[in-house]
């Protein structure tokens, strides 16, 4: 017979409550939920290079889960800078710039970050190839041909040299310091160290690779999140790394997979598939958000669409032609109609992340269709036809943008023929003649260099291809460049984009781009502005 | 016989290779691959390396006759995406897609022969007009359009199958069954209309006069003289067992040959797209081949006339 005493039976009752709860204490402690991602492409080249891919897909599935600088941008802030592989950085002079790295980070592998990786991270064999700091001799000199597998592709030294033009060189000072040698002065070296290219990646995981496209699938880095599984144009998973310096990741896995279609992305999100889905159009919103258990996040973010002008062409060669153009277009009726209203019009080429060097008073310029017409008759234009070379919704909206532009263009006497493309290549495939083309320009640091230098200065790709040049812009570039004058570079982005919006226009600006992601509403993350997705623990409430 | 084998086989080989040489010429008239492949924010110094380094720098013809160099000695070129073999690359992919097309051509076999044979043997019956309407209906309605409808209707309302990927062997339900319906409609149709020809025709009376079994009649005189314009419509199939998956491939994320081709002719990745098409080229010469030589096979007048 089962004789049950008081004691016994606590003892039992405990037993049975622990037996409860304690899977519970260890499921919360262990098991962490896992999330998937559908996106419209995971990457466009097939590789998690942070200097291979340099694309807005790219931002999304490496920061900040994954690729990490010696400077972090505040992603779901003021996109300003923020303390991340590194502590704190000092100025020596104007050319050189001192960082303490943070001590006890663990890349993927196990290996302590150092500032050998630092480094290694801005070498010649990862990063700059043979090229030279400004000054030096040309980039790519004909002779530069890929020899071995592990060499790196064509592209990227060209592309770190976009980005760091005139870095000389870093230097080890210690084991946890280092120095970036600029060639020139230069006030953005900070912006630079956070923008898109500058992160770490570890020596000894490039050492061990045999091909660069063996690395380049499965880099080794420090974020919070490693490479678990990548097939490219299908899936990346990324793996929660538990040794990670910002603490224990909240989610198990992050799985991005490649769902062109974007019905397709809206379906498998609303029947429980996918836990997100990526690059909603504006007409797609109303959709998920009518369903029941689902939101639509979204912003603005860095980017602002734009159309360039193309000088060589003769109607296009007088600046009262290309004003005229620029105030023919309602850019609130665009916005409207085809964005929904879910995105503003930027007071010029430049953001309010510029802080002091925002220029408060600079507008887009004004819908006057009057202006317009007396413009044209001031320009003796009889009608020409204008080529306008578009996209088929390469950007969001890019057609429908393309065909009211159009019409706004007619309706002040512009007669501007839309020819559509298939690819960039044929966009600025330099026979035939030349009009009018999209584009857009980002913010990559918070100061004026982006876009206004990098995108229109002398070494552009629009003063590259002949597109426009102009002699004034050229000097002012070189001062917003060089200077370490507050007042001189600001009163040179003024009168920069007083040529390049105004007098001589080499573009003008449409909209700000926004991003949108479908959601379960159940989940406790918000979005960034940008195109990447913060899943570190400060952005994931469980 | 010979010389009617060696007469396609010919123009098989020349067929082939006036695909390679339209696809090489094309691709490269139509836009920059270093251009398309580096996006538009790169410098000119980055584009103007990557075209030497896969030598697109080079005049065309030289360039052409690399390439056909190079497939002569079995080497179809490296992906200027992924670093590797373009023929890698495909050969990975094809499993997949024919995950999709062989049950898929199979579903249209084993439904859409048998349909339109029930109903041209039932002709102007409620089962003959039933079978018309949905043939109608199955290769009408484009595949685009079915495969949402159905991902809609088993995915999101009912929430049975998956909507996309492919992780699981539910997942290919869907696209399968979408690839299917197109080609059940047309092979119902075409059945009906051979077998309702032929049960039309003298000596089918006569089987029947001379007392042969009904099911005789129909399996041993009737349908082996309608198989021939049925085998000509399943050869195309057969053909494009690793072509045809590219929409519903894109619509169910299934990453196969459709996909792989969609995304190389975008990034205008030469080699893998010139792989590709040739591989599409083999398989359709090779699939009209048999089927040319099963029309021998399957109509003695057509090897008498040959022979002749």
């Amino acid at each position: 017979m089962l004789s049950i005493t008081r004691r016994s039976a606590l003892g039992l009752m405990g037993a049975t409550a622990g037996s409860l709860i304690m899977p519970r204490m260890a499921f919360s402690q262990g098991k962490r939920p896992s999330v998937t991602i559908a996106v419209q492409k995971i990457t466009n080249n097939n590789t998690l290079d942070i200097w291979n891919e340099q694309s807005n897909v790219g931002e999304r599935v490496f920061f900040p889960n994954f690729w990490e600088g010696l400077i972090l941008r505040d992603w779901m802030g003021s996109q300003g800078p923020v303390p991340g592989l590194a502590t704190e950085w000092k100025r020596i002079d104007d050319k050189t710039l001192e960082l303490k790295l943070r001590q006890g980070v663990k890349f993927h592998n196990g290996d302590e970050l150092t500032s050998d990786d630092v480094v290694f991270s801005f070498s010649a064999q990862r990063l700059f190839g043979d090229t030279q700091p400004a000054g030096g001799k040309t980039i790519f000199a004909d002779e530069h041909k890929p020899t071995t597998a592990k060499e790196l592709p064509a592209s990227v030294p060209g592309i770190g040299r976009r980005l760091w033009p005139a870095l000389a060189g870093v230097e080890a000072v210690d084991k946890y310091t280092v120095r970036f040698h600029n060639a020139t002065p230069d006030v953005t070296l900070e912006g630079r160290l956070y923008a898109f290219g500058s992160q770490i990646a570890n020596r000894r995981a490039w050492d061990e690779a045999a091909t660069y496209a063996d690395w380049a699938r499965k880099p080794v880095t420090t974020g919070p999140y490693m490479v678990g599984e990548y097939k490219p144009d299908v899936s990346l998973t990324l793996v929660a790394f538990d040794e990670y310096w910002g603490g224990r990741p909240p989610l198990e896995e992050i799985r991005f997979v490649e769902v062109p279609e974007v019905s397709s992305r809206v379906n498998g999100l609303l029947s429980g598939e996918y836990d997100f889905a990526c690059d909603l159009p504006p007409d797609q919103i109303g959709a998920v958000r009518a369903a029941s258990g689902f939101e639509v996040q979204g912003s603005t973010i860095l980017n602002h669409r734009i159309s360039v002008f193309n000088v060589q062409n003769p109607v296009l060669a007088d600046p009262l032609v290309r004003r005229a153009m620029t105030h023919s277009i309602d850019r609130q009726a665009i916005v409207d109609a085809l964005w929904a209203g879910q995105t503003v019009i930027p007071d010029g080429l430049q953001f309010s992340s510029y802080g002091d060097m925002f220029i408060k008073d600079w507008k887009a310029p004004e819908y006057n269709p009057q202006l317009a017409q007396d413009l044209l008759k001031q320009a003796g234009y009889k009608g020409d036809p204008i080529p306008f070379r578009l996209l088929n919704n390469y950007y969001t909206n890019q057609t429908a943008n393309g065909q009211v532009m159009v019409e706004m263009w007619k309706q002040v006497g512009l007669n501007v023929q839309i020819e559509m493309k298939e690819n960039w290549g044929q966009i600025h495939d330099p026979s035939g003649v030349k009009g009018v083309r999209d584009w857009s320009a980002s913010a990559n640091i918070n100061d004026p260099v982006t876009p206004m230098v990098a995108q229109f200065g002398p070494n552009s790709e629009v003063q590259q291809k002949k597109d426009w040049t102009n002699a004034e812009a050229n000097e002012l570039s070189v001062v917003l460049e060089t200077s370490t004058d507050p007042a001189l570079r600001k009163k040179a982005f003024a009168r920069m984009l007083e040529i390049c919006e105004r007098e001589d226009p080499v573009y003008q600006v449409l909209h700000q781009n926004a991003v949108f992601t479908g959601m379960k509403s159940s989940l406790k993350w918000k979005a960034a502005p940008a195109f990447a997705m913060d899943f570190r623990a400060s952005n994931w409430t469980m | 016989m010979i010389r009617f084998v060696l007469t396609r086989l010919l123009r098989a080989v020349m067929t082939i290779f006036a695909v390679v040489t339209f696809a090489f010429v094309v691709l490269r008239m139509s836009g920059d691959p270093a251009q398309v492949m580096l996006g538009p924010d790169v410098p000119q110094d980055a584009v103007d390396a990557f075209r030497k380094a896969w030598g697109l720098d080079q005049p065309l013809w030289v360039q052409y006759l690399a390439y056909i160099k190079s497939i002569f000695s079995g080497d179809f070129g490296v992906s200027m995406r992924d670093k590797v073999s373009a023929l890698q690359l495909v050969l990975e992919r094809i499993p997949a897609t024919l995950q999709l097309t062989l049950p898929a051509l199979l579903l249209k076999l084993l439904i859409g022969i048998p349909a339109g044979v029930y109903a041209a043997l039932h002709r102007q019956s409620f089962a003959d007009r039933g079978v018309i309407l949905l043939a109608i209906f199955g290769f009408t309605i484009p595949s685009f359009v079915m495969g949402l409808l159905l991902v809609l209707i088993f995915s999101v309302i009912l929430g049975v199958l998956p909507s996309g990927g492919q992780d699981t062997w539910m997942h290919s339900i869907l696209p399968t069954i979408t690839m299917s319906i197109g080609g059940i409609g047309i092979l119902a149709r075409f059945s009906r209309s051979a077998m309702i020809e032929v049960m039309g025709q003298p000596y089918i009376r006569t089987a029947s006069a001379k007392g042969l079994k009904w099911s005789d009649v129909v399996w041993g005189h009737a349908l082996p003289n309608a198989a021939v314009p049925i085998v000509t419509i399943v050869g195309f199939m057969v053909g494009s067992l690793i072509a045809g998956a590219v929409v519903v491939e894109s619509i169910f994320s299934w990453p196969g040959i459709g996909r792989l081709l969609v995304v190389s002719v975008t990034n205008r990745d030469l080699a893998v797209v010139q792989c590709i098409l040739l591989m599409i080229a083999a398989t359709m010469v090779i699939s009209n081949l048999v089927v040319d030589l099963l029309y021998g096979w399957l109509d003695p007048r057509l090897r008498a006339q040959t022979a002749h």
